[in-house]
């Protein structure tokens, strides 16, 4: 064998080297494993790259302004000033206790890597390193996938998952370069979380459930989605304990992490002292208590010889510690210690609660329910892959598959309420699907292999009767067997081929794009950038007096606190639904209602954005029934009904009249009835929406119009100051 | 034989003693209440009731249970429940005014009619069905024609699976994968 190998190279040097690099099997498949690791490391990392490629190493959206506009104040002013901000610039007139109120992981994290690079004298900016933090932590999270993977079946699964998770699309989504969010690190610190809880549950060894417990530290310092981690766990104990695995294992593992978790999570300020007062926290402290109750039963049953007297003992026991819960529990909740659950959370157990109670929450277009095409565009050959999986898991039951099977479960249930949590489901899917691919290739390839180990040893041996006859069975149905097992390993690859181009195309149409900065297609195929938004938020910054507060919709907030350095009076944090409805208010009033509530804010500027000339349809006037609805919610002045025709929502010449004259429409539409947008079509043609506007000739009162970006996207008026008193 | 005898009896009488009166032996204190309060002066009526005992289910019926939830969910049910689309979708025939029926909701991809939904989930579970089916055809202890039947039907599952979904996928997406 080696010699036809070495004869294929023809020079006698290279043999020689090769002789001398003569590698062991294990050696090879240790070697093929590493390198498979480093070039999915790789690919994750520039599967992400595409915006940065195609325009520039920017910020996308508009929470990632927020953070790092915190990560610079961090690197400039040190992490004492940080914990203790307070800043004045948003929320006009209140103000918002920063150090207090937000997940410090992210920005400590990107903080400590811009620090260490700045050591090595490589002098980067901090923006680079915002924009490249999360595909950093995507190559992360695959190793992590490789090792949780070798934990749950064997290391062909673990390789599989670390590839399916470098490009599946749903995780792709919010780690793309330049999407500085808490996802982008929390989704690794929640798969490290779990890896090191099952690993602690499979050795027993206190050493992996302390860094479980600092894993979940960290999961709880980096994003409000640690709940999940709080309460998945406790179900997954819950379930192997009626399932009848109990063991010391558990017991040590379980005991270690909930506790110095708690602890540790205790030191973030926005976390408080959340874990033994709020209702959502409560399940884990429940089976805390439990699991010392089981504890005691089995060292009682230990002591004890007499199985009659046991089950006496037992049922006391149970029904004391049972009644006892609940008498703590009802006690806790009516005195109003336990707060319960909050809305954002109840909202995923009973999705129909936010559209009638929280228009907030519904407001938002990442919290919709999940359609089968977004699984699908998210998941592309996974969905196939995953029931498959959970089969396989099911044929060979052990603490491992238990968990990633509720994890499975529990998130894709998540994922199907809230479009944003398929993020959350990623992982597990992914995992669960390279148990499906793993063990069927496994299958497959032993079929092609079983044939030259039977022909071989029937060929070397006088078998027996009986061995013959099994392996001349094997043989009759072999050579059918083993064309189609090539076959099907064939159209195996060809499917994961095809994920491979599905999951490219994804990154590069749909999820690379920054948001902030808009591209269309022109009229002979070029394409056309719009830059409005910084354009106007650079306006804002160079031509306004330093002191001026600008009025919005809370989606821009932060974008123009980090850009345009101006205070803002609501922003994305949308901690204060008062504040944001009586900014609502304002809008969907007539301009002189409008003008006494911006000048109690003492608002100079209002801004805008429209869409009616570009076609841009996630603008103002589309967003302004949610802005009718959340005003509307706090003053009952405001009536939704004032402002649509028949139930239709209509801003042409048979709109309501309210919604023709309210703040919103005039400030969208000024001086738009004199532009022609379209060709053949009247002049104040509303691209956006379709139709020709119905009230063309609008005169502003008590605002001017201070700037309108190149596009007509954004638009800047100045408040004028009352009029003198004569 | 008369000490026996009595000795016999003595012990029958002892065990019927004892048969009729457990209570000597019990340390359980709420037994002892019950016995007291309601039950000194109710008398318990002759039932032949079974408490029910609790099994835990196999494995591969907590299995087929958990097909069906994953259905409903990649079916997009909770997105039926909470906006409530309409069946199928309807668009009228500019020309002719005859009410036509849409299957596939256009222009957004976080949207669908309910039937839609329904078929696509069929079509993902159809493809898991048909590799769990071609693991079973692997398992040595069945007959040879069964292995090659689930064999057959494994793959031709998962062949139609992957293409329909792939042809749901591109009527939605006109775009999709140009």
């Amino acid at each position: 064998m080696e010699k036809s190998a070495t004869d294929l190279l023809t020079s006698p040097g290279v043999s020689s080297l090769f002789k001398s690099l003569k590698l062991k099997t294990k050696q090879q498949e240790l070697l093929i494993r590493v390198t498979i690791l480093f070039l999915v490391y790789v690919l994750a990392f520039i599967t992400r790259l595409f915006s940065v490629l195609r325009y520039e190493s920017m910020i996308h959206e508009f929470d990632p302004y927020f953070n790092y506009r915190v990560t610079q104040f961090l690197t400039e002013k040190g992490f004492y000033e940080f914990w203790n901000w307070f800043d004045s610039e948003s929320w006009y007139p209140l103000g918002r206790i920063i150090g207090g109120t937000l997940y410090p992981g992210l920005m400590v994290t990107a903080a400590l890597i811009y620090w260490t690079i700045r050591f090595l004298r490589f002098s980067v900016h901090i923006r680079e390193v915002c924009v490249l933090t999360a595909p950093f932590f995507a190559s992360n999270t695959t190793l992590v996938a490789y090792f949780f993977g070798k934990e749950l079946w064997d290391t062909g699964a673990g390789l599989v998952a670390a590839v399916l998770i470098a490009i599946c699309p749903g995780y792709i989504s919010r780690s793309v370069a330049g999407s500085y969010d808490n996802e982008g690190v929390a989704i690794f610190a929640l798969l490290l979380t779990f890896y090191l809880f099952v690993k602690a549950v499979n050795t027993g060894s206190l050493a992996w459930a302390l860094a479980s417990a600092f894993g979940y530290f960290y999961m709880v310092s980096a994003w409000g989605g640690y709940v999940f981690i709080i309460n998945l766990i406790p179900l997954y104990v819950m379930v192997l304990l009626i399932v009848g695995r109990y063991s010391m294992r558990l017991y040590v593992a379980y005991n270690c992490t909930y506790i110095l978790g708690m602890l540790l999570a205790m030191q973030i300020r926005f976390v408080g002292f959340q874990h033994v007062q709020s209702g959502e926290h409560m399940a884990a402290m429940g089976v805390f208590f439990l699991m010392q109750v089981f504890y005691f039963l089995d060292w009682v049953k230990h002591s004890l010889n007499d199985p009659k007297l046991f089950h006496t003992f037992l049922r006391i026991t149970v029904t004391c510690a049972v009644g006892l819960g609940a008498i703590a529990l009802g006690v806790g909740t009516a005195s109003g210690y336990i707060s319960p659950w909050t809305g954002r959370f109840y909202s995923l157990l009973d999705p129909t609660y936010a559209k009638d109670h929280i228009p907030i929450i519904a407001s938002v277009s990442e919290h919709q329910p999940t359609a089968w095409s977004s699984f699908m565009f998210d998941f592309h050959i996974l969905l196939l892959l995953f029931p498959a999986g959970l089969y396989f898991c099911f044929k060979r039951l052990s603490d491992a598959t238990i968990f990633i099977v509720m994890y499975g479960l529990t998130s894709m249930y998540f994922a199907g309420v809230m479009v944003r949590l398929i993020l959350v489901a990623t992982p597990a899917v992914c995992l669960i699907s390279a148990i499906a691919v793993s063990a069927t290739i496994k299958n497959l390839t032993q079929l092609v292999r079983a044939k030259s180990k039977a022909s071989h040893s029937a060929s070397g041996k006088g078998t027996t009767s009986s061995k013959a006859s099994s392996k001349g069975s094997l043989d009759q149905s072999l050579p059918f067997q083993r064309n189609g097992a090539i076959a099907l390993l064939l159209g195996a690859f060809y499917l994961l081929s095809r994920y491979a181009i599905h999951c490219t195309w994804v990154t590069s149409e749909a999820y690379s794009s920054p948001s902030i900065v808009l591209a269309a297609r022109g009229a002979h195929g070029n394409r056309v950038i719009f830059d409005d938004y910084r354009e106007a938020y650079f306006w804002l910054r160079q031509n306004t007096p330093p002191d001026a507060k600008v009025m919005s919709w809370w989606d821009y907030g932060y974008q123009i606190t980090a850009m345009g350095n101006r205070t803002v009076i609501v922003d994305n944090n949308t901690w204060n639904n008062t504040h944001i409805a009586t900014v609502g208010r304002a809008m969907s009033s007539y301009e002189d209602e409008a003008y006494e509530i911006m000048r109690s804010l003492d608002v100079d500027y209002v801004l805008v954005v429209f869409g009616g000339v570009t076609g841009y349809s996630s603008d103002d006037i589309n967003k302004f029934l949610w802005m009718v609805r959340i005003g509307g919610g706090v003053f009952p002045v405001i009536k939704e009904p004032d402002y649509l025709v028949n139930g239709e929502y209509r801003v042409d010449k048979g709109a309501a009249p309210k919604m023709l004259n309210c703040l919103m429409y005039k400030l969208s539409y000024y001086r738009f009835g004199e532009l022609t947008t379209e060709y053949g079509k009247p002049p104040g043609y509303d691209r956006a929406r379709g139709v020709e506007i119905g009230n063309k000739d609008i005169k502003l009162e008590y605002l001017e119009e201070a700037f309108t970006t190149s596009n007509w996207i954004v638009r800047i008026y100045k408040v004028k100051p009352p009029n003198n008193r004569w | 034989m008369p000490p026996k005898s009595e000795a016999h009896a003595a012990s029958t009488t002892t065990t019927g003693a004892t048969q009729f009166d457990p209570s000597s032996d019990s340390i359980d204190p709420i037994f002892h209440i019950l016995r007291v309060l309601p039950f000194s002066f109710l008398r318990p009526p002759r039932l032949r009731l079974k408490l029910p005992t609790f099994t835990l289910p196999s494995a591969m019926t907590v299995y087929s249970l958990i097909l069906l939830t994953y259905f409903m969910v990649v079916s997009g049910i909770v997105y039926d429940v909470i906006v409530e689309p309409p069946g199928i979708g309807s668009t009228q025939d500019r020309l002719t005014g005859a009410v036509r029926p849409v299957v596939f909701l256009p222009g957004r991809v976080n949207g669908q009619y309910i039937i839609e939904g329904l078929s696509s989930g069929f079509m993902f579970v159809l493809g898991g069905v048909g590799i769990v089916l071609l693991d079973l055809a692997l398992d040595k202890n069945r007959a040879k024609s069964v292995k090659v039947s689930y064999a057959s039907a494994g793959v031709s599952f998962v062949a139609i699976s992957y293409v329909m979904s792939m042809l749901f996928v591109r009527i939605k997406i006109p775009a999709y994968l140009r």
